[in-house]
C-alpha cells in the first residue's frame, strides 16, 4: 500500500475540464502541461476543473457532474464565478497549484446520494413498461419500438438529454436527442453553446479538436489522411482542410433539428466539431429567438 | 483428472442452459447459452475432437455475439434495466422438452455405442480434414456456395441502395425506350415508401 | 510446457510495461519510463464507480476476461523449438475464438455498466469487430497453407526457408487491422473512443478501470506475438537463441502496431464498415487465393 500510494503521489493529476464562457482556449492551453491530464469521462477524473463562467442555469447539471466524479474529488473554478460552495477560485492565468491542491482535498457531495426516481415496475413480470418495453422505470424513458427513418424497421428508439458538459459537444451544447442504435432520429437544442470569443475560432484549436475526435494528433494531419477518413458531400472535408491550412472557416450550419437527424452518432460529433463555436452558436441563438 | 473436467463441464453445460431461460434480459440469456455451448465445445476438446471443439467455441461466440447484437438493436435496454421473462407457451413447451429430453435419453440408452478408442498420436484433424474435403467435399461446397448467394442475396434485397436508386424512392427501373414506362413488373399500390424520408446525409 | 508458461508469465509484465511506454512516447507528456506505473497506481488507489442498476457480475469480469483471453492467445505461440505453453494441433483456430470472444467481452464491457455511451461503443464496437476478425481468420488461413497445419509450431517451422512476410505481402498488414481492432487503438477503436467520452470505459474508474487497460495492453503483447509467429518467423533467426528472436519481433510489431494506431484517423463507423467489406474483405481474398496458387505450384 505503502509502495502504490508513493507511486502514486507522482502520478499526472486527472482533470475532467468543464468548458465555459471563453473557456476553450484555457482549456486547450493545459491540454501538453506535464504534470496532469484532461480527460474524457467525469469518472475517470480526480479533479473537476470549471474553467470560463458557467451560466447559472446549468447549476444543477453542474451539481451532477460533481457527483459524477468518484470521491475523493476537488473542484476549480478558474476564471469562473462558483455556483456552489466547493473547492478553490483562481482568478489569474495559472491553475496549476489550485489544481495540485485540489488533488488531495475532498469536496464533500453536493448533491443528496440518492436515486432521483423509485423504481416504477408496472407490467405483470416488473418491467417498466407494457409489452416488456418502454415505461418509465426509475422515472426515465426507456427505449421504445418505433420505425425506423432510413428503412422503417420498427427498432428501439431511445430518448435522453447529451450535454451541456460532454467533452465531444461543442461547451455548452446540450441536446434533447432520439437515438435508434447511433442514429439520430430527431434533435432539439435545449441550450446553445458558450460564447467563446474570437480566439475560440483560432484554425489550429478548432483542427486539434476535430482531430482529436478521430483519434489522432496534429501532427499526423499533415499527411492529410485524415481529411480521407471524413465522408464527402457534407463540408467537413472542406472546412477541416481550411483549418489545417491555417484558414479561417465562417461557414454557418443549417439549425441543428434539421441537421441531425440520419446522422450517426460519430459522424453528427464531427459535424458540429467542423464548424467554429461562435457560427454553432449563431445557429442555436437563430433559433432559440425564433 | 480427465473424468472430473467432463463431470464439471458437463454440469456448467447444463446449468447454463438452465440459467438460459431464467435470466431477466435477452443479452443475458445470449451469453448464458454461449456458456453452455463452449462448455460442449471443450467436452469435445476432452474427446479427442480439438478442431470440432474449438471451432465450435469460436463459431459460438461469433453466433451469440451477433444475436446479442440484435437484441440492442431491436431493443435499447442496456444491462436489462427493463426486465423480461425468457419463457412463453408454458404447456407447449413443457411437452415439447419432455419429449425430447425421452427421445433423447431413449437414443442414449438403447443405441449401440461404439467402443474405438483414438489411438495414440492419430492425426484427428487431419483425417477430418481429407474426410470433409475428400468424399463429401461436393456436400460442403455445394452448400457453402448456397448459403454464401443467399446471404449476399438477403443483403442486396433489403439494401437501401436498390439496383435502380433508393429503395424509399421508388427504385424504379428505367424504360425499355428513352422516356417509356418502367420496365418490368408494376410495384403495387403505386410504388414508393409510406415513410416519411429525411434527406440526412 | 510448464517452462513455457512460466516463460510467459515472467515475460508478460515488462512487455506490458514496454507497452504502455509505446503508448507515451511521442505524446509529449514525459515521464516516459515511470509515467505508466504511477498513473497505474494512482489508479488502483482510486475507488470503482457504482452506476444504476447495473449487470454486477459481467462488470467485475469483463477485464478479466479479457486479460485471460490475452493469455490463452499468447499461449499457442512456441518460444523456442519444443517450447510451447499450449502444443496443440489447432492453435491457429484457438487464436480465432480468443478473437471472437474478445469482441463479446468488449461488448458485455459497454452493455453491463447500464449507460448510453458505453452501450452505443459496445454495440458498434462489434459490427466493426466481427468483420475485422473474418479478415483476420483468412490471412492466418494464408499462414496456415504453407505448413499444412493449424498448428502455431508448424506453421513457424514452415517459414525456415522463407518468412510468410515475404511470401505473402498482404499478409501482415491486413493482421494488423485486427490488431487495432482487439487492442481497441486508433482507426479501429470503436468501442473506447473520444467522440463517446471513453465508449465502453466511460463509466469505470479505480482498479477496474486499471485492470481494463492492463489487459488491452497485454491484448497488445498477445497480438504481437502472434503476428511475430504467423508472419516473421517468430524463433527462427540467426546467431542469436530463439527466444531473443521472438521477443525483438513482437517489439517491432508492437511499435508498429503503435504507430499505425497514432498515424490513421478514425473513419466514422458506416464508412468503416464499407471499407472493411468493399477493400480490406476483397484484399484478403486476394492474399489467400495467391497463397493458394504459390502453395500448388
Amino acid at each position: 500500500m505503502t509502495l502504490l500510494s508513493a507511486l502514486a503521489r507522482r502520478a499526472e493529476i486527472p482533470v475532467f475540464a468543464v468548458i465555459g464562457t471563453r473557456g476553450l482556449g484555457l482549456a486547450e492551453s493545459l491540454r501538453r502541461r506535464p504534470g496532469l491530464r484532461l480527460v474524457d469521462s467525469p469518472r475517470h477524473a480526480r479533479v473537476l476543473l470549471v474553467a470560463g463562467a458557467v451560466d447559472g442555469a446549468q447549476k444543477q447539471a453542474l451539481e451532477r457532474l460533481h457527483a459524477q466524479l468518484p470521491a475523493p474529488r476537488g473542484t476549480v473554478w478558474w476564471q469562473a464565478e462558483p455556483l456552489f460552495a466547493r473547492g478553490e477560485v483562481v482568478t489569474g492565468d495559472d491553475p496549476m497549484p489550485a489544481i495540485r491542491a485540489a488533488a488531495s482535498a475532498d469536496d464533500p457531495d453536493q448533491r443528496p446520494d440518492v436515486p432521483p426516481h423509485p423504481w416504477q415496475g408496472i407490467g405483470p413480470h416488473g418491467h417498466g413498461g407494457r409489452g416488456m418495453m418502454g415505461g418509465n422505470p426509475y422515472g426515465r424513458p426507456m427505449a421504445m419500438t418505433a420505425d425506423d427513418i432510413r428503412d422503417g424497421l420498427a427498432l428501439d428508439a431511445y430518448s435522453a438529454r447529451f450535454g451541456p458538459f460532454l467533452p465531444m459537444l461543442p461547451p455548452g451544447l446540450a441536446l434533447d436527442l432520439t437515438l435508434q442504435g447511433d442514429v439520430i432520429v430527431s434533435a432539439d437544442v435545449a441550450s446553445a453553446p458558450f460564447e467563446q470569443g474570437p480566439q475560440g475560432d483560432a484554425p489550429d484549436l478548432c483542427a486539434a479538436r476535430m482531430l482529436r475526435l478521430m483519434g489522432i494528433g496534429p501532427i499526423a494531419a499533415r499527411a492529410r489522411g485524415a481529411l480521407l477518413a471524413l465522408p464527402q458531400g457534407s463540408g467537413m472535408r472542406r472546412r477541416l482542410a481550411a483549418w489545417l491550412r491555417g484558414e479561417q472557416v465562417s461557414e454557418t450550419p443549417d439549425p441543428l433539428p434539421a441537421a441531425l437527424p440520419g446522422l450517426e452518432w460519430a459522424e453528427a460529433v464531427l459535424w458540429l466539431a467542423s464548424f467554429p463555436p461562435s457560427r454553432l452558436r449563431a445557429a442555436c441563438m437563430e433559433r432559440h429567438a425564433a | 483428472m480427465t473424468d472430473a473436467l467432463f463431470l464439471a463441464l458437463s454440469a456448467l453445460a447444463i446449468w447454463s442452459g438452465w440459467r438460459v431461460f431464467r435470466v431477466d434480459s435477452m443479452v443475458r440469456a445470449s451469453f448464458q447459452l454461449m456458456v453452455s455451448f463452449i462448455a460442449v465445445g471443450l467436452i469435445a476438446v476432452l474427446l479427442a475432437a480439438p478442431y470440432i471443439g474449438i471451432a465450435t467455441i469460436f463459431m459460438m461466440a461469433v453466433e451469440m455475439m451477433v444475436m446479442a447484437l440484435f437484441m440492442v438493436m431491436f431493443m435499447m435496454n442496456p444491462a436489462g434495466l427493463n426486465p423480461m421473462v425468457m419463457v412463453h407457451q408454458h404447456r407447449f413447451s413443457v411437452a415439447a422438452g419432455s419429449l425430447a429430453f425421452a427421445g433423447l435419453s431413449a437414443a442414449v440408452l438403447l443405441s449401440d455405442l461404439p467402443v474405438r478408442p483414438v489411438p495414440e498420436g492419430a492425426e484427428v484433424v487431419r483425417d477430418l480434414g481429407h474426410e470433409l474435403l475428400g468424399p463429401s467435399m461436393l456436400i460442403f461446397e455445394t452448400a457453402g456456395v448456397t448459403l454464401l448467394a443467399t446471404m449476399i442475396g438477403a443483403v442486396v434485397l433489403s439494401a437501401h441502395s436498390g439496383r435502380y436508386g433508393a429503395s424509399d424512392a421508388g427504385s424504379r427501373p428505367p424504360g425499355l425506350t428513352p422516356g417509356g414506362a418502367p420496365a418490368g413488373r408494376k410495384p403495387e399500390g403505386g410504388g414508393g415508401h409510406h415513410h416519411h424520408h429525411h434527406g440526412g446525409h | 510446457m510448464i517452462v513455457a508458461t512460466l516463460a510467459l508469465l515472467l515475460a508478460l509484465p515488462p512487455l506490458i510495461w514496454a507497452a504502455a511506454m509505446f503508448d507515451r512516447i511521442g505524446t509529449g507528456r514525459g515521464a516516459i519510463v515511470m509515467g505508466p506505473i504511477r498513473n497505474g497506481a494512482a489508479l488502483m488507489l482510486r475507488p470503482n464507480t457504482e452506476t444504476e442498476a447495473p449487470d454486477r457480475l459481467n462488470r467485475l469480469l469483463a477485464p478479466g476476461w479479457y486479460l485471460a483471453l490475452a493469455l490463452v492467445g499468447l499461449s499457442v505461440v512456441p518460444l523456442a523449438p519444443g517450447i510451447v505453453a499450449t502444443d496443440l494441433s489447432t492453435g491457429l483456430v484457438l487464436w480465432g475464438a480468443c478473437e471472437a470472444l474478445t469482441v463479446v467481452v468488449v461488448f458485455l464491457h459497454g452493455w453491463s455498466p447500464n449507460a448510453p455511451l458505453p452501450l452505443i461503443g459496445a454495440y458498434r464496437y462489434v459490427a466493426i469487430g466481427l468483420p475485422a476478425m473474418l479478415l483476420s481468420m483468412f490471412v492466418l488461413i494464408g499462414a496456415a497453407l504453407p505448413a499444412e497445419s493449424l498448428s502455431v509450431v508448424e506453421v513457424v517451422e514452415a517459414q525456415r526457408g522463407l518468412w510468410n512476410v515475404v511470401r505473402q505481402p498482404l499478409g501482415l498488414p491486413l493482421f494488423m487491422a485486427l490488431g487495432l481492432a482487439i487492442t481497441l487503438r486508433g482507426p479501429f477503436d470503436y468501442a473506447d473512443g473520444a467522440e463517446l467520452a471513453g465508449g465502453t470505459s466511460a463509466e469505470e474508474s479505480g482498479p477496474a478501470l486499471a485492470l481494463w487497460q492492463f489487459a488491452r495492453a497485454s491484448m497488445l503483447v498477445a497480438f504481437s506475438a502472434m503476428a511475430a509467429a504467423a508472419f516473421l518467423g517468430g524463433h527462427l533467426g540467426p546467431v542469436l537463441p530463439g527466444p531473443v528472436w521472438l521477443l525483438l519481433k513482437t517489439l517491432a510489431v508492437m511499435a508498429a502496431t503503435v504507430a499505425a494506431g497514432r498515424f490513421f484517423a478514425r473513419m466514422p463507423p458506416a464508412r468503416m464498415l464499407t471499407f472493411l467489406w468493399v477493400v480490406l474483405l476483397p484484399l484478403s481474398f486476394v492474399s489467400l487465393a495467391l497463397v493458394g496458387v504459390e502453395v500448388l505450384e
